[in-house]
């Protein structure tokens, strides 16, 4: 639209300027003059106005990419930061690491096509076998990330990725192929403040009876994003989708994932969770799709969120879109306050009223992380939260 | 009445108590007291206000106290936090106890006493000690330690809820215990189990209020002072004999007195 590119935002220049001159940048370029950012006047981002977010420019890039925990000393890390790519740690057979300056565009939509205009390469891991030291993917303040993720059949890798800026404009994105039987393993934090704005597009291509399960925390920032696009394209893949979110002050997350299932016996489990308080606010957009030939799916969706002040904001869109008829499916989803009288019950035992909501909101999220199978990262989320809570509650 | 008198006499001190849920006016001038080392029960018809009267006096939000006073030991207790009123040893056993999803009883209790403690300027219960504590509290009460470890009455059938209560209110040793129909849901077994615990607790520097809509309970844990409670107002007082005569005769008779 020509009118458009006539009231371009300082956002949008300065983003026309920052992609380097290559294919994917030209691409991310191109689309942003055509489009603009997206807003909230585009269905999908009705909730999250990136344009808006960018409205006076890119924020200078703040915050340290944070420690890896113990947990994970064993751990391949990857190192994302504005200057370029780095690798820490000891790598096992079964995992290839090569770097590619040009790939074919995976993912779909406006974060991908930004995340990939961004990086000026793509790090592709190719997992011929199953890997028993997890990987670490440590976005950097500031950092693009591109990384193309191959499981081979069978093979199994537990990946950790983690975008921790104060400020900045950081993006990732993750394109993952899941071979047969194969299973990718992943846990994802983020933890921003509200100069940050954190966009990651994962697509996710899973064959016949290999699995992806993620688990996600995130903390929000001025704007943060994680897009998930699972296809369940082989005959009884799966997924398990976890996510909490957990938000302060003026922050805003948004989880939004689509699945679909494309072949026959696939099943889906999605478990979300937020807590939303002072002027925060969570978005959480959950489509699950089935298509004719995906007769037998077995899919679940629940998104459970409260909100703790009576200024913070969450918007829920469940969708299921069935076009099979012989699926078991079933979503639900709440968005309320803490129960007033088990709030009182506690307090009549002696228990102070910010410790009693703390405690009832660590209830209420905790069943996300019991899907963490890895003890050490189910310590580090549950700690995470923990702290949150007591620092948001005093 | 501001001053501290760790003598005095009256461990719960109620007079001339006005409390409205929702604007409309529940208690109308309630006067109730119990001294320290005494049991005194109320009585009275559903719908008299006998839970309102528990509510407003550990310091539940929707039920405003419009008039009068209540203190405990000479303590004004009406403008503390419910946190702080258990803290000073109020402790109120619930006619419908809460089910708490996700949090473990265990943890749930363990938090509750030493956040107790620590108002009360007491260091923490050591692991060990709790643990110990609350086995051996456990065992007279029958409570499995199956219960134990799952959420806070979550799933728990009306009698091991009662059972529950009686259980946190030995372990926590409250100073002035309030029993709003505990011996709702126990069966017969129960009752005497919970009743046993019940009477444990009896002190010469305790009190209790134990409301009851059956004479029942009161064979069990035998009061010094029977109060009837209807309309808001306590109607009646005596000794045991009076809930014996009320089991008989039945609230009518203070119909027109409420
Ligand atoms: N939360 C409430 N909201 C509205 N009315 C209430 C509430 N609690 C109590 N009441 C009313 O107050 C009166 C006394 O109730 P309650 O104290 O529960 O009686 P009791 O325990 O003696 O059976 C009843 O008429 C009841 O309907
Ligand atoms: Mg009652």
């Amino acid at each position: 639209m020509a009118l458009a590119e006539l009231t371009i935002s300082a956002g949008e220049a300065a983003l026309l300027n920052a992609f380097p001159p290559t294919e994917a940048g030209d691409a991310a370029r191109a689309q942003i003059a055509a489009d603009g950012l997206p807003n909230r006047r585009v269905e999908a981002f009705k909730w999250t106005d990136l344009r808006a977010a960018l409205a006076d420019g890119i924020p200078e890039s703040d915050g340290s990419a944070g420690l890896i925990p113990a947990c994970l000393q064993d751990a391949l890390v990857l190192d994302f930061a504005p200057d370029g790519f780095g690798l820490e740690g000891e790598k096992d057979l079964g995992l290839i690491i090569e770097t590619e300056d040009s790939l074919e565009l995976e993912g779909a939509g406006p974060l991908a096509t930004m995340a990939a205009g961004f990086a000026p390469r793509a790090v592709v891991l190719r997992v011929t076998q199953s890997q028993s030291r997890p990987v670490v993917l440590r976005r950097h303040p500031g950092a693009p990330m591109r990384v193309r993720l191959e499981l081979d059949a069978g093979a199994r890798l537990t990946l950790i990725d983690t975008g921790l800026a104060t400020a900045g404009l950081s993006t990732g994105l993750l394109e993952i192929e899941i071979g047969s039987g194969a299973e990718l393993v992943r846990y994802s934090l983020q933890n921003g403040d509200t100069q940050a704005i954190d966009l990651t597009h994962t697509s996710v291509d899973v064959a016949d009876t290999g699995r992806y399960q993620a688990i996600a925390l995130m903390f929000g920032g001025k704007l943060a994003r994680a897009e998930t696009h699972v296809t369940l394209a082989g005959e009884g893949a799966s997924c398990l989708i976890h996510g909490a979110y957990l938000l302060s002050g003026h922050t805003h997350a948004d989880m939004t994932t689509k699945v679909v299932h494309a072949s026959p016996n696939g099943q889906t489990r999605e478990l979300f969770k937020g807590a939303v308080q002072d002027r925060a606010r969570g978005v959480f957009q959950g489509k699950i799709l089935v298509e004719r030939a995906a007769q037998k799916t077995d899919a679940r969706q629940n998104h459970h969120a409260l909100m703790l002040s009576e200024g913070a904001e969450i918007d829920a869109k469940p969708e299921l879109e069935i076009y099979a008829d012989d699926v078991q499916c079933a979503h639900g989803n709440t968005i309320g306050a803490l129960d007033d009288q088990a709030l009182f019950y506690m307090r009549q035992r002696g228990i102070p009223e910010a410790q009693a909501k703390s405690l009832l909101v660590e209830a209420f999220v905790t069943d996300v992380f019991d899907a963490i199978e890895h003890e050490g990262v189910r310590e580090w989320f549950s700690e995470l939260a923990r702290t949150w809570l007591e620092a948001s509650s005093s | 009445m501001a001053q501290k008198s760790l003598k005095d006499p009256l461990m719960l001190n109620i007079n001339n108590l006005q409390v409205e849920v929702g604007g409309t006016p529940i208690i109308k001038g309630l006067t109730l007291q119990v001294p320290a080392g005494q049991v005194h029960a109320i009585m009275g018809p559903n719908g008299a206000g006998k839970s309102t009267l528990s509510y407003a006096l550990t310091g539940r939000d929707g039920y405003e106290v419009v008039g009068g006073t209540a203190t405990l030991n000479g303590e004004d207790l009406l403008d503390l936090a419910p946190e702080e009123r258990a803290a000073k040893g109020l402790f109120l056993s619930f006619q419908y106890p809460l089910e708490i999803p996700g949090v473990p009883t265990l943890t749930f209790l363990r938090t509750a006493l030493n956040a107790q403690r620590k108002a009360r300027g007491e260091g923490e219960i050591s692991v060990p000690d709790f643990m110990k504590l609350s086995r051996d509290v456990a065992k007279k009460l029958g409570v499995t330690p199956e219960m134990m470890k799952r959420p806070l009455n979550v799933g728990f059938s009306g009698g091991e809820k009662k059972r529950m209560e009686i259980y946190q209110m030995a372990l926590l040793d409250p100073r002035f215990m309030i029993l709003d129909e505990t011996d709702s849901g126990l069966d017969i077994d129960a009752l005497k189990v919970v009743s046993e615990g019940v009477n444990a607790l009896r002190g010469p520097d305790k009190g209790m209020l134990v409301i009851t809509h059956y004479q029942r309970l009161l064979d069990h844990i035998k009061p010094d002072r029977v109060h009837v409670l209807a309309g808001g107002r306590i109607v009646d007082s005596g000794g045991p004999e009076l809930a014996l005569a009320l089991e008989a005769d039945g609230y009518d008779r203070y119909k027109d007195a409420a």
